[in-house]
């Protein structure tokens, strides 16, 4: 009989975790389709389209975002980061959404369901669920402010600078790279850079 | 291992190695911070044959990217993820040729007497008083041309601080950093990309090698090399940038031996080597921090608050009471984190970050206190250190004074970050509920980059590591360098400090070696 009940777990388990998740077709140096499946569902509440910014959460392409910070992560702490993703995606079953199908995962849930389950998150007693959402917040808005529309709409595109090429850049070759690779173009500065401040609209990136 | 012959005045990348090696000097520096770079320049000057040893790679501005959570990763321990236990707290420790500098905000500042006097009295420092150390200050400030910073890249975020001080008769001033040419583009957190800033890798790095030292970049050190009361070298293997991947064992041999690692490697080295240098037990233990509270304020116009130094006023006038008072920026993202809410609440709060300026605090917190020890085959440290509840009440009162200085700029609202209480007020008044509202420490979402005490200065032997010069009691040889050797946190920005105690240090050295 506890057989029985732990292979119906086991499937259970399985379905929800790994199952159904539609392929998307994007390649993802790290992503699976299932955090894939919930960080688009997660931006897609937490950014809704609004007046103020051009892009919504979920044209930000933030799976793609998310992939590229996992991949230059160290493998402990992107480790930890997909065991957040893990936790928002099925913690439903502990803290479900309002309504029907609330305790389906939180990517399978409707835009005002995942909107209330991450109020609920945010308003916690518990500091440790306040500071997990702050934590998943923390990596979709860098992504999603980040953005260049979102930035040019701010009007705080990024500086164009043109580095002046001081000493040390003749010495220190490109990270991982080989020496014979230092660009030897130019002489270095021999005083203070003398370039005068930046002027916010003018020196900014267009676009 | 092949002895490799090296020629002198050198920077060596992960690229370069290519088998196990040994080199020998007169001193090896063990970290290419503030600290462990004016170690390095001073006794290369003085002529003697230096090896530097750094784990991260040098970085140009090619390297630096704007995105903070990319930065962060690239520049940051733990992929920018460090944090302590207990009270948890993100903490942000650079690993890349230059160390912090690289990746600060420059920020220079002298602590002010009453804090060396408490040093001198309460950990037996007889020669530690601020004009024992002005000499030293002055030598650093001189070789980084550390100045107030000038008016013209101050922008409309920092001058609106002033302004919100003198409307309370607040004491405000420009910052002093070791900045040439700012052009106020208020990214010194991922990197200067006009070369301004004067971070230990464009300044004391390339000097030091002019005068012969060899800056072997992208080698962890393991362990320290000794018996009895002297020291032999360092050794430890290459890394390979950002994948952490270990390669090629090195071994430097050395007469002398300064670790300038930071405040949570080195003693975490002297763990791994045996217990070194640990007599007193006090290795890893005092644990001091400052933590950092921010506060947004959104003001009625655009500030352009992309513009102006990244920190470039700040306000000392409660040191006594516990905190300083500083402005702030970094990628606008990245701000955007500190701003609350879900869904389309949060996304107008982003439409708001051009009227936005951030304020920060940072608390001398000396009732706080934690211990760094060393993880099972890792050199990352486990980090315990817990938020003292009457600590936690001395940065409500900071961010209370930073939000009357916001409404007194003239802020029309504010975002204390403060947990149980309203994300917005809207006035002085409503602000007033900061003043006595009983906090708890997971009510603040706080963070910290000064880090210290965990190799501590003591006149006396039974309660310290290091003595006034850094030299590790019992040993004739052992030195450190880093803000691990301050008794006690300094309560303002440590960088400056660390160099004129390095300048101090490397001198008495000098004549020694
Ligand atoms: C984001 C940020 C902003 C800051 N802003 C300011 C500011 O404006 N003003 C200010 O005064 N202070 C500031 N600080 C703090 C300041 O940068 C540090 O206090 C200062 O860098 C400490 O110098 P250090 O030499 O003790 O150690 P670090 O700068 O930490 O240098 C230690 C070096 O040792 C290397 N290392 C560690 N372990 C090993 C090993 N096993 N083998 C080889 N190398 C190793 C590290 O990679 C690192 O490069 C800031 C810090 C940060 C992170
Ligand atoms: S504010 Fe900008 S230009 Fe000035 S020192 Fe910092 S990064 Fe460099």
């Amino acid at each position: 009989m506890g057989g029985i009940v732990l292979i119906v777990l086991a499937v259970f388990a399985a379905r929800r975790v790994w199952l159904g998740y539609p392929a998307t077709g994007a390649e993802f140096a790290v992503l699976a389709p299932r955090e894939e499946a919930f960080l688009q569902a997660a931006a897609e509440a937490l950014f809704p389209p609004h007046a103020d910014l051009p892009v919504s959460g979920g044209q930000a392409d933030l799976p793609g975002y998310a992939d590229r910070y996992l991949a230059v992560l160290p493998r402990r702490q992107r480790t930890l980061i997909r065991a957040l993703f893990a936790l928002f995606e099925h913690a439903t079953l502990l803290w479900p959404g309002k309504g029907r199908g609330g305790f389906k995962r939180f990517s399978a849930l409707s835009p005002e369901q995942r909107l209330g389950v991450l109020r609920d998150w945010q308003s916690s007693s518990l500091a440790l669920r306040r500071l997990c959402l702050t934590a998943l917040k923390a990596i979709l808005i860098l992504g999603y402010v980040g953005h260049p529309e979102s930035l040019a709409a701010l009007e705080l595109a990024p500086w164009k600078i043109d580095s002046p090429r001081v000493e040390a850049d003749f010495l220190y070759p490109p990270i991982g790279g080989h020496r014979d690779q230092i660009s030897r173009v130019g002489e270095p500065l021999e005083t203070a850079p003398t370039a005068p401040p930046l002027v916010p609209g003018l020196d900014q990136e267009a676009p | 291992m092949s002895s490799e012959a090296r020629q002198d005045g050198e920077v060596r990348v992960f690229s370069d190695y290519t088998r196990d090696f040994e080199e020998d000097a007169d001193v090896v520096v063990v970290g290419s911070g503030p600290s462990g770079s004016v170690v390095a320049y001073e006794l290369a000057k003085a002529g003697h044959k230096v090896v530097l040893i750094e784990e991260g790679p040098p970085f140009t501005p090619q390297e630096f990217r704007a995105d903070g959570n990319i930065s962060m990763a690239r520049t940051m321990r733990e992929g920018g993820l460090r944090s302590t236990t207990g009270t948890f707290m993100p903490i942000l420790q650079a690993i890349c040729l230059g160390g912090g500098s690289l990746i600060n905000s420059a920020m220079c500042v002298r602590p002010p007497a009453f804090i060396f006097d408490e040093w001198s009295t309460r950990y037996e420092l007889d020669h530690t008083t601020r004009a024992d150390l002005d000499p030293h200050y002055d030598a650093v400030s001189e070789f980084l041309g550390i100045a107030p910073t000038p008016e013209d890249v101050q922008g409309p975020r920092n001058l609106l601080f002033r302004q919100g001080c003198e409307a309370l008769g607040i004491a405000s001033e420009p910052v002093d950093r070791n900045v040439r040419g700012c052009r106020g583009s208020g990214e010194c957190f991922s990197g200067c990309r006009a070369r301004a800033k004067q971070s230990m890798d464009i300044s004391y790095i390339p000097e030091a090698m002019k005068f012969g030292a060899r800056v072997l970049t992208s080698l962890q050190v393991q362990g320290v090399l000794g018996e009895g009361r002297r020291v032999r070298g360092v050794e430890g293997r290459v890394v390979e940038p950002f994948s952490g991947r270990t390669s090629h064992a090195f071994r430097v041999r050395a007469r002398w031996v300064v670790l300038a690692a930071g405040c949570m490697a080195t003693p975490v080295l002297l763990q791994k080597s045996g217990n070194l240098a640990n007599a007193s037990g006090q290795v890893g233990q005092n644990l001091q921090f400052h933590p950092g509270s921010a506060v947004a304020g959104v003001f009625p116009e655009s500030i352009d608050p992309i513009f102006g130094g990244t920190q470039s006023y700040q306000s000392l006038a409660f040191l006594e009471e516990g905190f300083k008072l500083e402005t702030m920026w970094s990628a606008p993202a990245a701000l955007a984190v500190r701003m609350p809410g879900v869904g389309a609440e949060l996304v107008h709060r982003f439409g708001e970050l051009p009227r936005t300026a951030i304020w920060d605090a940072i608390a001398s917190t000396h009732r706080s206190l934690g211990t760094v020890k060393a993880r099972f085959r890792s050199l990352n440290p486990v980090i315990r250190w817990t938020l003292h509840p009457e600590d936690v009440k001395v940065m409500l009162r900071s961010i209370h004074v930073l939000a009357q200085i916001f409404f007194a700029a003239g802020a029309e609202k504010i975002m204390p970050g403060v947990g149980g209480l309203p994300e917005e007020m809207h006035s002085r008044e409503e602000a007033e509920v900061l003043r006595d509202y009983a906090i708890r420490p997971a009510d603040l979402v706080t963070a910290s980059s000064h880090v210290f005490c965990t190799t501590r200065m003591h006149g006396d032997p039974a309660q310290g590591v290091v003595d006034e010069e850094g030299r590790c009691h019992g040993y004739d040889n052992l030195y450190i360098a880093d803000t691990g050797i301050f008794p006690r946190c300094p309560s303002v920005n440590p960088m400056l400090t660390v160099m004129a105690l390095a300048h101090r240090q490397a001198q008495s050295l000098a004549e020694r070696v």
